[in-house]
């Protein structure tokens, strides 16, 4: 199976007026196979998000290259589709009127729009719920509004910057299941960001753990937990071994994460 | 599985708090009870105050004899011209100022250029009251109709600009974002998420305008008019007549408020999705 996205020594560095140039990402490779779901895993500030940015096409690398289908991503890339931590949701258009945005934006005939966004609302449970506006929903509502957005408009791949990190943790895990859910259902491609080891290890099928900054590749991790899966994995003791070993991976990298912002902050 | 939640949290209770009567509050504590006692206190202050001499009634006429001022003046139909004059002017000169400032925000906003191009004027126009126009406006445009409307306008475009430029640069960068992701191109982006996002702002803006696109045409009107509000006070002094002056700053105050209060409505009307947040 063929490599769908990837990214090749792919280096990015934010320099602002009259500050130190800030290294993000340091040749940063991955190749990801079409239908798989990888998870990225590492602490806050390795440069997570700025992978997942380069590949939606937001921001550029300074050097190396991204690339869906073996052609550079250079702009803006509506196949790669990002589901945003804080939702993005428009706040004045309801539910059925977000859920349609990326069709409409496609050309489709209404009748159709209705339809699979339809079909989408029902995916993600919030038949009922149609016109209602994002601000009359929970938090828990509100993302999974955005995932039936991202999969009506149907792109290659799907990008999610910590899409549960903002939700309570019993909301968390029944988000995560109905995740699990809709990729056994579709297959879509999906990079996911987390610094849960758990949730890496209930959603992965491959995991690749992150270097504290600038964001490195430190390891990569073939999941070996059984699918499909459900949240009470968890409870299993193959999942507490992989999560001994992970953290050991991650460990390090957090303590000299912590150890140099402490020391950032001392001086 | 997520009933639960969406049971417990489908619709915040803010709009069932508003139509049923808060309970534990006792009725002369509800808040437009309190409100009509006030008034009425206040008149019968005033009544008081002017009934037993207290103050001398060319200083402040009871509210007796306004009543007859405005009940003479509605019967002659001097009243609903003056008020529908000045109205019309406001309607016109702020209705001119939003087709020309709105689109212009908005373009300043999103294109630096125009920006660099329109700050030199707005920074020169913006520390001018309106009146100061009425000079030139009088040379240029007579004391006709077109006077009233340009003094109105002049006092009104530069604050529906800013208004304007601010709201849709306050539009969520992130928004803007998510729009280019799911497929949008410019003009898309600006229909879908830059002009509804900087709409309530716009709003916003355009009902402060309206109370200052008011005080333009009144003091139009006190310096050359036949009719509208301002003339009438101000004709009304030049007669002594301090119970005239007291009816027309009184039907000022409930034009203005009538105004307001459609504006509102307009504003509901525009806003459906704002609507559980500002009850």
């Amino acid at each position: 199976m063929a490599g769908i996205l990837a990214a090749d020594q792919v280096t990015k560095v934010f320099s602002v007026a009259g500050a130190a140039a800030v290294m993000a990402v340091d040749r940063f490779s991955l190749d990801v196979e079409d239908g798989e779901f990888v998870c990225l895993l590492g602490a806050s500030g390795c440069g997570k998000s700025t992978i997942l940015n380069m590949f939606a096409g937001f921001v550029p690398p300074t050097s190396g290259e991204v690339r869906l289908r073996g052609v550079p991503i250079r702009a803006i890339e509506p196949r790669c589709g990002m589901v945003f931590q804080s939702y993005a949701l428009f706040p004045w258009k309801t539910v059925r009127a977000n859920v349609e945005f990326g069709l409409k934006m496609q050309g489709a005939p209404s009748h159709e729009r209705r339809r699979i966004a339809q079909r989408f609302i029902e995916m993600v449970k919030l038949t009922g719920f149609e016109d209602h506006y994002p601000s009359e929903l929970s938090g828990g509502m509100q993302q999974r509004v955005t995932f039936a957005r991202l999969l009506a408009a149907n792109p290659e791949v799907l990008l999610m910057d910590e899409p549960f990190a903002a939700l309570d943790a019993m909301t968390r895990q029944v988000m995560q299941e109905e995740l699990l859910r809709i990729h056994a259902e579709n297959r879509k491609t999906t990079v996911f960001i987390t610094h849960s080891i758990d949730e890496a290890l209930i959603l992965a099928d491959r995991i690749v753990v992150m270097s504290a900054r600038p964001g490195r590749v430190k390891a990569v991790l073939e999941n070996t937990l059984p699918t499909p899966r459900r949240v009470t994995v968890q409870l299993s003791p193959e999942f507490a071994k992989l999560k001994a070993d992970v953290w050991a991976l991650v460990e390090s990298e957090v303590r000299h994460h912590d150890e140099t912002s402490s020391r950032a902050a001392a001086v | 599985m997520a009933t639960a939640e969406q049971v417990a949290t489908a619709r915040p209770p803010i709009a069932a708090s508003k139509a049923a009567p808060l309970p534990g509050r006792p009725v002369y504590r509800r808040p437009w009870v309190l409100g009509i006692a006030s008034v009425l206190a206040l008149l019968a202050i005033w009544s008081a105050a002017t009934g037993f001499g207290w103050i001398a009634p060319v200083f402040l006429p009871s509210p007796a004899a306004v009543v007859t001022e405005a009940w003479k003046l509605l019967m002659h139909g001097q009243l609903l011209t003056d008020i529908l004059m000045s109205s019309k002017r406001v309607f016109l000169g702020f209705g001119l100022a939003t087709l020309v400032a709105v689109p212009l925000g908005i373009v300043m906003a999103v294109w630096s250029p125009a920006k660099a191009i329109l700050d030199p004027f707005v920074s020169l126009l913006r520390p001018l009251p309106s009146i100061t126009w009425i000079p030139l406006s009088i040379l240029w445009l007579g004391i006709g109709e077109s006077q009233k409307i340009a003094i109105v306008f002049m006092g009104s475009w530069i604050y529906i600009l800013l208004y304007t430029y601010e709201s849709t640069k306050r539009v969520d960068p992130l928004l803007v974002r998510a729009a280019r992701n799911l497929g949008a191109g410019d003009l898309a982006i600006m229909r879908e998420v830059v002009l509804p996002g900087a709409l309530p702002g716009i709003l916003a803006g355009l009902k402060v305008t309206l109370a200052i696109s008011w005080s333009c045409v009144l003091s139009a009107e006190m310096i050359a008019a036949q009719n509208g509000l301002g003339a009438l006070i101000w004709q009304a002094k030049d007669w002594g007549n301090l119970a005239l002056v007291l009816v027309g700053m009184i039907c000022i105050s409930l034009t203005v408020l009538v105004a307001d209060y459609f504006a509102n409505m307009l504003e509901r009307f525009l806003l459906p999705w704002e609507r559980n947040r500002r009850l």
